[in-house]
């Protein structure tokens, strides 16, 4: 009888640990993989900041900046913003992301320049209670607008934060189950604009 | 009988032959007679044939090959005719097939120059077309049947640049996959667009279609995997284009029945 029960026992520990293990495999990342979800993160930015050059840059063919629109959308949580400030301006004008891009594919300048650099986090990713980690990244923007005749009519340097949110997800593909980390990109706000 | 023997042997023979050779030369000086009076006909008839031919050529109906209609034009000249109108019209129709001889030749010369320039194209192979693309390309220029050394020498080259790239499909899998992504990033880098897309729908043939599964691995310990968001083949390759960068190497891929990727793994580089 005793060793019945402490068998039973045993298996109810072990059931247990294996729990916590679990539960513990997704709480407490190595180093190592918390680097490279870390590194993903930060090469979501530096793909938008591509995109962005992409969609700013006024050769590019309609259809081509559509496309980019749509993959520079799906970087991002739904309703986020970003936000878009001038020199002659002292507010700060938030837009909805895909807005954000039709307007960017639409500047009145013959010619933008518009190059992303100094990426780096300003806030690392932390985990949340339902186990999102989220961050904030920080950019500084060069923006430079030319007019056909006159060169070089506009520029700014922007410094904006981005929150980062990244995820583990399952999903089920050829019978294998792949486990990702899901990244999403958030509000975008204007930290700072200077000549 | 024997009278009958006696009345052969009793012929003078070389009368009867002298005969007979008088009454030859009487009828063949009247079939001369006859033949004079229809070549005259005749005569007339071909000229009027010749004029018809003539007129054919003069005014560029005929529909024969060039080389048949000097052949009808020489033909009608060595027949001497001295009809003057059809000496004029002869004149014509040499002035006529020169110029025609002169304009086939140019257009040939230009198909020549033509031919040349795509051969000298597609042993560059700039819009890096694939082996099948060439083949069909190079026969289409081999059916023309220019005749030329210099173009047979180059198509004896196109021919040994696509046995050469049918023999690179020896080439594993994984270096031409990375090869690919290499490729399409350089180009796009490099403003290449009809590079980036030939490179894109040659790599597309590789899998078994553009939903293919490609998953990117961002880390690896132990057992435990981690992979970026899930994408396909096509979006891949829209992805190197944009950031006109190959960041990922090939770690491993599933082939369906044809041989064909279903599913690649990359890593990070």
């Amino acid at each position: 009888m005793k060793i019945r029960s402490s068998v039973i026992g045993l298996i109810c520990l072990l059931i247990l640990t294996s729990g916590l293990l679990a539960q513990n495999k997704d709480e407490n990342i190595s180093p190592q993989r918390k680097q490279a979800i870390d590194s993903l993160a930060l090469e979501k930015v530096r793909d938008l900041s591509k995109y962005i050059s992409i969609i700013g840059n006024k050769s590019t063919p309609w259809s081509e900046s559509q496309r980019v629109i749509e993959r520079a959308v799906e970087l991002f949580m739904e309703n986020s913003e970003i936000g878009v400030s001038s020199l002659s301006k002292p507010d700060v004008a938030y837009f909805k992301v895909r807005e954000y891009f039709d307007r960017l594919m639409k500047l009145n300048y013959d010619r933008v320049n518009i190059d992303w650099y100094k990426i780096q986090y300003v806030s690392d990713l932390e985990r949340q209670p339902d186990g999102t980690y989220v961050g904030v990244i920080t950019i500084y923007q060069r923006f430079q607008g030319f007019d056909k005749e006159k060169g070089l009519i506009y520029e700014d340097t922007t410094k904006k934060d981005i929150t980062v949110y990244v995820k583990r997800k399952e999903t089920q593909i050829g019978g294998r189950l792949i486990g990702f980390w899901d990244v999403l990109l958030g509000d975008i706000r204007v930290k700072e604009t200077s000549k | 009988m024997t009278v009958i023997v006696q009345k052969i042997k009793s012929i003078q023979w070389q009368h009867l032959v002298f005969i007979l050779l008088i009454a030859a030369m009487a009828i063949g000086s009247d079939g001369c007679k006859t033949t004079g009076k229809m070549s005259k006909k005749e005569r007339k008839a071909q000229i009027e044939l010749a004029k018809k031919q003539l007129t054919e050529i003069i005014n560029g109906t005929s529909t024969r090959p060039l080389e048949a209609q000097e052949r009808t034009v020489n033909e009608i000249a060595n027949k001497h005719f001295k009809d003057p109108e059809l000496d004029k019209m002869i004149e014509d129709a040499r002035q006529v097939l020169k110029k025609a001889f002169a304009e086939k030749e140019k257009q040939k010369q230009e198909q020549v120059d033509a031919a040349r320039a795509e051969l000298l194209d597609m042993l560059l192979n700039k819009d890096d077309k694939s082996a099948d693309e060439l083949e069909a390309e190079l026969a289409k220029i081999k059916a023309m049947n220019l005749g030329n050394k210099d173009i047979n020498d180059l198509i004896a080259k196109v021919e040994q640049k696509i046995a050469g790239m049918r023999n690179k499909k020896n080439v594993p899998l994984k270096n031409q996959l990375e090869n690919s992504f290499q490729g399409i990033a350089d180009a796009s880098k490099s403003g290449n667009a009809n590079q980036v897309l030939s490179l894109t729908r040659n790599t597309l043939q590789l899998f078994s279609s553009e939903d293919a599964t490609v998953l990117i691995i961002i880390s690896r310990e132990g057992s435990i995997v981690d992979y970026d968001k899930p994408t396909t083949i096509k979006r891949y390759l829209e992805f190197v284009r944009d950031q006109k960068a190959s960041r990922n190497a090939v770690d491993s891929y599933q082939l369906d029945g044809g041989g064909k990727i279903k599913e690649l793994d990359l890593i990070k580089k």
